[in-house]
Formats: C-alpha cells, sequence, structure tokens
C-alpha cells in the first residue's frame, strides 16, 4: 500500500475506496423475493437451509426499493412482463437482474406456441447473468450468484469511465 | 428359532383378515410385528386379486359408470317432457343432451331445481370450436350431490354471434367459468354481471383457443414472434 505501509496500527486495513465498495456491494446484494413459476420453488430451496443464500450475504427483500438483485424466476408472460417491468424500475441503483431458467432466459417451452409469454426477460429488462436449467438446481443458481458477485466486485462506481 | 417366527407370524395374519388387528399389534418384537405386517398386506392383495373375477358383473365401480350412462338419457327424457322445443333429439347421446341456447335460463333452473333432477353443482364450463368452417359449443358438466348422477349439456352457438344466456345466475360458481370461457373462445354470456377476461391482459386482442386465432403482432410495444415453422 506504499506511503500507507506500516502507519498504522495491525487491526487497520488500508484500501482505496473505489474497491471497498464494490467490495461492500457484492457482499451483500439482497434480492427481491418474487417467484413466477417453477423456479421459484428452487429459489426457495436456494434461500433455505440447505443451501443458505445467507452465508454469501443475500437475503430476501419484500420491497423492490430494498432490493438490489432481481432473480427473474419463471414464465414471464406478456401481462407480466409490464409489471416486471414497472418492478424494474422501482428499484434502487445501482441494480442488477439474473435471469433464472430456459423460460426467463427464451420463453422455454413456450418458444414456439406460446402466444402469451415473453421471449426472454431480456427484451424487457437488461439481464446481468444467465442461469440455464429447466428448472436450475440450487447449485447452478449459486455459480450464477457468485459470478454476479465478481461482476458487481469488478464494478469501479468512483472512476470515471472513459468512452 | 425361525419356524416358531413363521407360524407366529401366519397366525397373526389369520387373525388380522378376521378382522382382529391387534394379534399383530400385540406382537412385541418390533421386526417380527412389521414382517407380519408386511405379510398382511400381501394377503390382502392376493384376495383382492381373486375377486373380481368371481364377481366382475356386481363391483361397485361397474354399477357407477352405468348410473352416469343412464341419467343423462332420463335427464334428456325429462327435458323432453318439459321443453319439447328447446331439446335437440337427433344430437342427443348417452353422453350428452343437446340443447338449443334459447330457452336455457328456463331449463337450467329446472335442472337445479327439480327433485328428479337436483343438480346442485356445476362443476365445469367448458368451449369448444367445432372447426374454422364450424360453429362454437359451450359444455357445462353439472352433478347431483342428492342424487349422485352427472349430466353433460352442450349448446352451439354460431362462430360470427356467439352467444349464449348467462346461468351465472344460478349457480354462483359459473361466473369465472364464464368469464374463462368468454376468455379464451370470445363467446359472449347474456346477462352475466361482469363478463371481461380472467386471464389475459383486459387490451388483449383475439380469442386464443378458436381454431382461427392469429396472434398478434406486438403487445405493448413487445414484438411477440412468430414462429410458425418447426417439427410439426
Amino acid at each position: 500500500m506504499g506511503v500507507f505501509e506500516n502507519k498504522f496500527q495491525d487491526n487497520v486495513v488500508v484500501a482505496s475506496l473505489d474497491k471497498l465498495l464494490g467490495w461492500a456491494r457484492s457482499t451483500s446484494p439482497w434480492f427481491f423475493q418474487f417467484g413466477l413459476a417453477c423456479c421459484a420453488i428452487e429459489m426457495m430451496a436456494t434461500a433455505a437451509s440447505r443451501h443458505d443464500l445467507m452465508r454469501i450475504g443475500m437475503l430476501p427483500r419484500s420491497s423492490p426499493r430494498q432490493a438490489d438483485v432481481m432473480i427473474v424466476a419463471g414464465t414471464v408472460t406478456l401481462k407480466m412482463a409490464l409489471r416486471v417491468k414497472k418492478l424494474y424500475e422501482q428499484m434502487a441503483n445501482p441494480k442488477y437482474v439474473i435471469s433464472m431458467g430456459s423460460c426467463a432466459t427464451s420463453g422455454g417451452p413456450y418458444w414456439q406456441h406460446g402466444y402469451h409469454v415473453l421471449k426472454g426477460v431480456d427484451l424487457v429488462v437488461p439481464v446481468d447473468v444467465y442461469v440455464p436449467g429447466c428448472p436450475p438446481r440450487p447449485e447452478a443458481l449459486i455459480e450464477g450468484l457468485l459470478k454476479l458477485q465478481e461482476k458487481i466486485q469488478s464494478d469501479r462506481p468512483l472512476t470515471r469511465k472513459i468512452a | 428359532m425361525t419356524d416358531n417366527l413363521e407360524q407366529l407370524i401366519k397366525e397373526a395374519v389369520e387373525k388380522a383378515l378376521e378382522g382382529d388387528m391387534d394379534a399383530i399389534n400385540n406382537i412385541e418384537d418390533r421386526v417380527t410385528r412389521s414382517k407380519a405386517k408386511a405379510a398382511l398386506v400381501k394377503a390382502k392383495r392376493e384376495a383382492a386379486k381373486e375377486k373380481p373375477e368371481v364377481s366382475s358383473d356386481e363391483s361397485d365401480s361397474n354399477q357407477d359408470s352405468a348410473k352416469i350412462k343412464t341419467s343423462n338419457e332420463n335427464i334428456a327424457e325429462l327435458i323432453i317432457q318439459q321443453f319439447p322445443e328447446d331439446i335437440n333429439k337427433d344430437l342427443c347421446s348417452e353422453g350428452h343432451i343437446q340443447i338449443h341456447p334459447k330457452n336455457w335460463m328456463a331449463i337450467a333452473k329446472y335442472l337445479r331445481d327439480d327433485p328428479a333432477c337436483l343438480f346442485d353443482s356445476l362443476q365445469c364450463i367448458t368451449g369448444v370450436d367445432l372447426g374454422e368452417e364450424s360453429d362454437l359449443e359451450v359444455r357445462y358438466n353439472l352433478h347431483s350431490m342428492t342424487h349422485l348422477h352427472a349430466i353433460e349439456v352442450r349448446i352451439t352457438c354460431s362462430r360470427n354471434n356467439a352467444k349464449v344466456p348467462s346461468v351465472e345466475s344460478i349457480w354462483r360458481i359459473g361466473d369465472w367459468f364464464e368469464r374463462e370461457t368468454y376468455d379464451m373462445y370470445g363467446i359472449e354470456f347474456d346477462g352475466h354481471r361482469d363478463l371481461s377476461r380472467i386471464l389475459l391482459p383486459e387490451d388483449w386482442e383475439g380469442w386464443p383457443l378458436r381454431k382461427d386465432y392469429d396472434v398478434q403482432e406486438t403487445y405493448h410495444g413487445i414484438v411477440v414472434p412468430k414462429v410458425k415453422e418447426g417439427w410439426e
């Protein structure tokens, strides 16, 4: 740490504020608790005691205002698509979206004949991580969440981006 | 030792088959007790296998289905007596009763209240598209908790002017059934208190379960892709 080396006591850690913010954000991404179809069951299993999402700092919030991550768990119908978009808009920045399962990613089994199904949630909200599966097992969802944490950690919120 | 145990189990099962379950429940050793219970289940299963060969004509389930089969004809005769002009006798069969839509309210009231019918539960209303060049049909499944008989009533209506009297005021459950049928087939139920879409959004175009349904191209700016080619 350059000039700060050995200037403080042993219990003081020195880091750049940018990295510190990324670390803080990535280790407590609270997720928005709403499920649309059978993927929600796996999401519940992931949050329950066996897989225990709390150990990677995630806990479910019932309001979009308090959530950082939206896990779109299940089939998004066209009727629901407008609501999903509205809920996403209600979340505070920085916000992230995980598309869980093949329905949310591409329409899944409703790809060809589902007149009422949105063919991928990325048509209405920007998606950060796609988790494949029908439905994905909790392990797969956790893998996706860890990938998202990596992504959040690599963000540099205070650094000016050069276009 | 094992011979003794087998003997014990055999005796207990025989007693249990005669109706004395205590013979098994009083066995002290847990393993022996569970063995005895397994043997009892096996014995009962074998007994059940032999039964239908002996008395296949008189088994309960056959009687029930026979009752349901005949109830359609009986009820059809009752309706012919009461409403001779509103029933299409040629199209009636063992499975259903075909009715003209005009007097359906009166017939429904009769079916619910007449002591011989007493259809107090409307179990299902569903629509059927009989083909692009053909008519639409509404089917009602009625069941009586008193007489334990069931019938199916069918009403056809034209595709361009699909109107059927609502029975929502007679069977309250008909409210949502009729809204669902309206949602999927566009069949209008005259006299329904709030006939609106129940599953699809209010501003949806078209009736999805009709054979000539054309998927709308966009919904609120979201493109609905039409994938027609494929494995079919």
